[in-house]
């Protein structure tokens, strides 16, 4: 429990350094909303005229503790250029991207594991230098050119077998369901791909250690077979490590898909926030970076503690200092 | 034991005395339970012989059924099962596919889906820039007192007809009958009015290019009186982009996320940077309603996306189509139409006419000699066009004038020798653009200046730091940005403005075009100052940016010139082809 109420006060103040380091850099930026919105032919005084329509000529500590003022009661403010809450379209765009990281990382886990188990145990030299291979190609696919053969072979209207939309998601969004569905299929499968090579990796290596340590060992001396060691008592002790892996790849995969995005035209985080900031809407790009490190840190949060939950030996390791 | 676990994995007759769970719950806990690790292996030690066999037997059975369910055939079928799964997905697909084609047999489609490239941030056609917003909502959703064609002419809009005083100051507009709004509200002289003076007094989007502005006044309820306090001869397409534009006095809307207008179609749905629905307006007043009832206009960052839905069917036109990638379209003549249209896009190489070098008038010489401008186009794919000067040809007072600066690298490495540099010692100038426009225009230009002795380092900035650094810093040697505007030969004239030029030469010939009581004295007028600018070289010209459209054959009624910025969307048809 104390460890919980630590990690807690930790997060709480790691996201006020971040509400800092983020307004900051920001204002550090060359541009601003103003001028884009005014565009190449504007005199000067319709700039600042929009600057102080926007309240971007108060002082910066007035801007922040507003925001901030904001943030507290769960206002992430109004975009200054589209003119919507940015709660709800980042929650928009998050019905995108999750959807697609979850779908991406069932993908990843089931090939990643599937392989690394399987390069783990195999016997035969010649297979698990296959699985080698596979493992390295895997992870050397460029994410773009692996979406455009996906395309070229499963895409609607493009593809040999031209079974799935390659472009877009439903406007309407999860209300029609098989659309959106089938919409994500193939962004999930390239993003599923290139992710299980690397997730195959490290189960190949974790497992790997484990399997010349002595729990193997003492699992097989109680009669199991190498196989069934692996599987009982090699993956239960790799599951921390392989969380801890997950919830990164889970992390960097909520802007890493950005390129995935945009070649299947989703309107998803990524290329959200991208375009936010090409136009240099601060406050939209502020409370969405602040919602992203926000998770991030919350993503790390969730893995200590299913550490804890996966390996009781850190429960015991407290109880003895406690 | 080794030996062992192989004997027992031959055998298969022992499953059925499996019990897996007590074989996973003896091995799993006992590297945990850190003191009590011994404690299976004490028992066994304590064992008979027989007791010892029979308990690693059935150990072994157990973990082995595991080890055989999840590795041979368990593989088998879950990879069975995953083939089957996609192979359901994709049968489903299939089916709902052919039910989709099949409704659209039903002769002309009653929805279009159109590609584009730029979407607009928020429908705010009163502060928002950019012409992206044009594109969508003049003419379609919002109308103005006059209009402009395909040809950049000015035609009738609301107003049927109007008449100008002898001395060029008051402009009497005549409105149609009977106009509504598409929310039912009437619309007559006093929105027009209204709309005309909020721009003025509230500095709204391009307010600036409503000169010698003095008052418009709703003479009766279908006549408006326009006022200025000297003549203007461009007001009348003035008012046919957004300074004439019509809003409802009386709606209360969001105007950044909604619009109210009184043209041919409604924004039905608008989801930022991803796509705007358009239906048509029930209420149209005017004899041309819409004729297809939904146009959905969707935006594609990427160019290779963009393709593939027009390849995929799921848009039917894409403007524009990167040139480089039409060439599949261009061949399939049979389903596709690929065409060129004339724009107002002027690719702008600006040279600092106050810069450290750059203001060295045989510096600016010596690069547009140097520039080779037939092969900036054939490496684009060669639809655009040369422009030798600030006017484009759909624009008033266009002239020809690429012959004032050939590309000759000879005299531009005269000239630059003059100025004091060679290849030997090379000038340095920093080339800032934004990085939407690619890096070979930038790479082109560093090889085409380099043998005249000038070493180009190419800087590749966002849009809004150009915005921030060349146009209101003016802190440049080179910048490369793209001028889509009509009309808009004033930037020439303006010392503000990021060129750095000023001519009072130039200034009089606008001076006195703008007051010119005709068009074609006020085109003359506008020809000779385009002549002089391109004289003084303040910049390059690189080209005529044309956008190429690639459609469907059966795509009727899109329009090609100018639809980056003006998209009439009222005649689009689209009649799917019999199979």
């Amino acid at each position: 429990m104390r460890f919980i109420v630590r990690r807690f006060l930790l997060f709480v103040a790691a996201l006020f350094v971040i509400s800092v380091v983020i307004f900051a850099a920001l204002r550090i930026l060359p541009g601003d909303a103003p001028s884009v919105m005014a565009g190449l032919n504007a005199p000067p005084e319709r700039v600042a005229m929009l600057r102080s329509q926007m309240g971007l000529d108060r002082p910066l500590a007035v801007q922040y503790s507003s925001w901030i003022d904001g943030l507290l009661h769960g206002d992430f403010g109004i975009s200054l250029l589209t003119g919507r809450p940015i709660g709800s379209m980042v929650a928009a765009r998050c019905s995108v991207t999750f959807p697609l990281i979850v779908l991406g990382l069932i993908v990843a886990i089931a090939i990643g594991l599937t392989f690394g188990v399987m390069a783990v145990l195999t016997t035969r030299p010649a297979l698990r230098s296959g699985f080698h291979l596979l493992g390295l190609i895997g992870g050397a696919i460029p994410a773009l050119w692996g979406g455009l053969l996906l395309i070229l072979l499963f895409g609607r209207g493009t593809g040999l077998l031209g079974v799935l939309p390659s472009q877009g998601f439903p406007e309407t969004g999860w209300d029609s369901f098989r659309t959106a569905f089938a919409s994500l299929v193939l962004p999930a499968l390239t993003v599923g791909v290139i992710s299980g090579a690397s997730l195959m990796r490290y189960t190949r290596s974790a497992l790997g250690d484990i399997m010349h340590s002595g729990y193997i060992d003492q699992a097989m001396a109680c009669g199991y077979t190498r196989r069934a060691a692996a599987l009982k008592v090699g993956l239960r002790l790799t599951m921390p490590q392989l969380v801890s892996v997950v919830g990164l790849m889970f992390a960097s995969m909520i802007t890493g898909v950005m390129v995935v995005e945009n070649l299947f035209a989703l309107p998803g985080i990524g290329t959200g926030l991208v375009t936010d900031l090409g136009n240099r809407d601060l406050i939209a790009v502020q409370s969405e970076l602040f919602m992203l490190a926000a998770f991030f840190l919350f993503i790390g949060f969730l893995v200590d503690l299913l550490h804890r939950f996966l390996d009781p030996r850190l429960r015991y390791a407290v109880q003895e200092r406690a | 034991m080794p030996t062992n676990s192989g004997a027992y994995d031959e055998n298969d007759a022992t499953r059925q005395t499996a019990d897996p769970a007590d074989g996973i719950g003896h091995v799993v806990t006992s590297p945990t339970a850190n003191g009590s690790r011994d404690v299976p292996d004490a028992q066994n030690a304590a064992s008979t012989d027989e007791t010892l066999n029979a308990h690693v037997k059935k150990r072994a059975v157990g973990g082995k059924r595991a080890a055989n369910g999840l590795t041979k055939k368990g593989w088998i079928w879950a990879i069975a099962a995953m083939v089957v799964v996609v192979a359901l997905i994709s049968v489903f697909l299939v089916i709902r596919q052919k039910a989709e084609i099949v409704t659209d047999r039903a002769h002309q489609a009653d929805s279009v889906s159109i590609g584009l490239k730029l979407a607009p941030t928020n429908l705010d056609i009163r502060n928002q820039s950019g012409t992206s917003l044009d594109q969508v909502l003049v003419g379609n959703v919002y109308e103005g007192i006059v209009a402009r064609d395909s040809h950049n002419n000015v035609v009738p809009g609301l107003a049927k007809s109007w008449e100008k005083s002898a001395d060029g100051t008051i402009y009497t507009f005549h409105l149609n009958d009977n106009m509504t709004f598409s929310n039912g509200d009437k619309l007559d002289a006093e929105d027009v009015a209204w709309s005309i003076n909020e721009l003025m007094v509230n500095h709204y989007h391009s307010s600036e290019l409503l000169m010698n502005f003095k008052s418009a006044i709703a003479a009766d309820t279908d006549t408006v009186k326009i006022e200025l306090t000297a003549p203007y001869s461009d007001l009348l397409w003035v008012l046919a982009c957004r300074p004439g534009l019509v809003l409802d006095r009386n709606a209360e809307y969001d105007i950044k996320t909604q619009a109210v207008g009184s043209g041919p179609y409604t924004v039905a749905k608008f989801v930022p940077n991803d796509s705007i629905t358009l239906k048509a307006n029930p209420h149209y007043w005017g004899g041309g309603k819409a004729i297809t009832q939904t146009v959905v206009l969707r935006y594609f960052a990427d160019d290779n996306a963009a393709v593939n839905a027009l390849k995929s069917g799921d848009v039917q036109v894409l403007a524009p189509v990167s040139e480089n990638l039409a060439g599949p379209f261009e061949k399939d003549n049979e389903h596709y139409r690929v065409a060129a249209g004339d724009g107002t896009d002027k690719f702008v190489l600006a040279m600092n006419s106050k810069g450290a070098a750059t203001s060295d008038i045989r510096v600016r010489r010596a690069i547009r000699h140097a520039i080779d401008h037939k092969q900036l186009i054939a490496s684009r794919g060669g639809a655009d066009k040369p422009l030798g000067g600030p006017i484009a040809s759909l624009d008033p007072g266009y002239e020809d004038l690429t012959g004032l600066y050939p590309h000759d690298v000879d005299e531009a490495r005269e000239l630059m020798k003059e100025a004091g540099y060679t290849t030997e010692n090379p000038l340095e100038l920093r080339l800032t653009y934004a990085n939407t426009y690619g890096t070979e225009l930038g790479d082109q230009l560093r090889s085409q200046l380099k043998p005249i002795g000038i070493n180009l380092k190419v800087n590749m900035v966002e849009f809004s730091t150009w915005l921030q650094d060349v146009l209101k810093n003016k802190d440049y040697d080179l910048s490369l940005v793209d001028h889509n505007e009509s009309h808009d030969f004033s930037q020439w004239t303006d010392d503000q403005y990021y060129y750095n030029y000023s001519n009072e030469k130039v200034k009089n010939y606008y001076r006195q075009a703008m007051a010119a009581s005709d068009d074609s004295q006020r085109d003359a007028l506008l020809s000779k100052a385009a002549r002089q600018v391109s004289e003084d070289a303040p910049a390059d010209w690189l080209f005529n940016y044309r956008i190429t459209t690639a459609m469907k054959t059966g795509v009727t009624g899109f329009p090609l010139n100018l639809n980056q910025t003006l998209l009439p969307l009222r005649d689009v048809t689209y009649v799917p082809a019999q199979r």
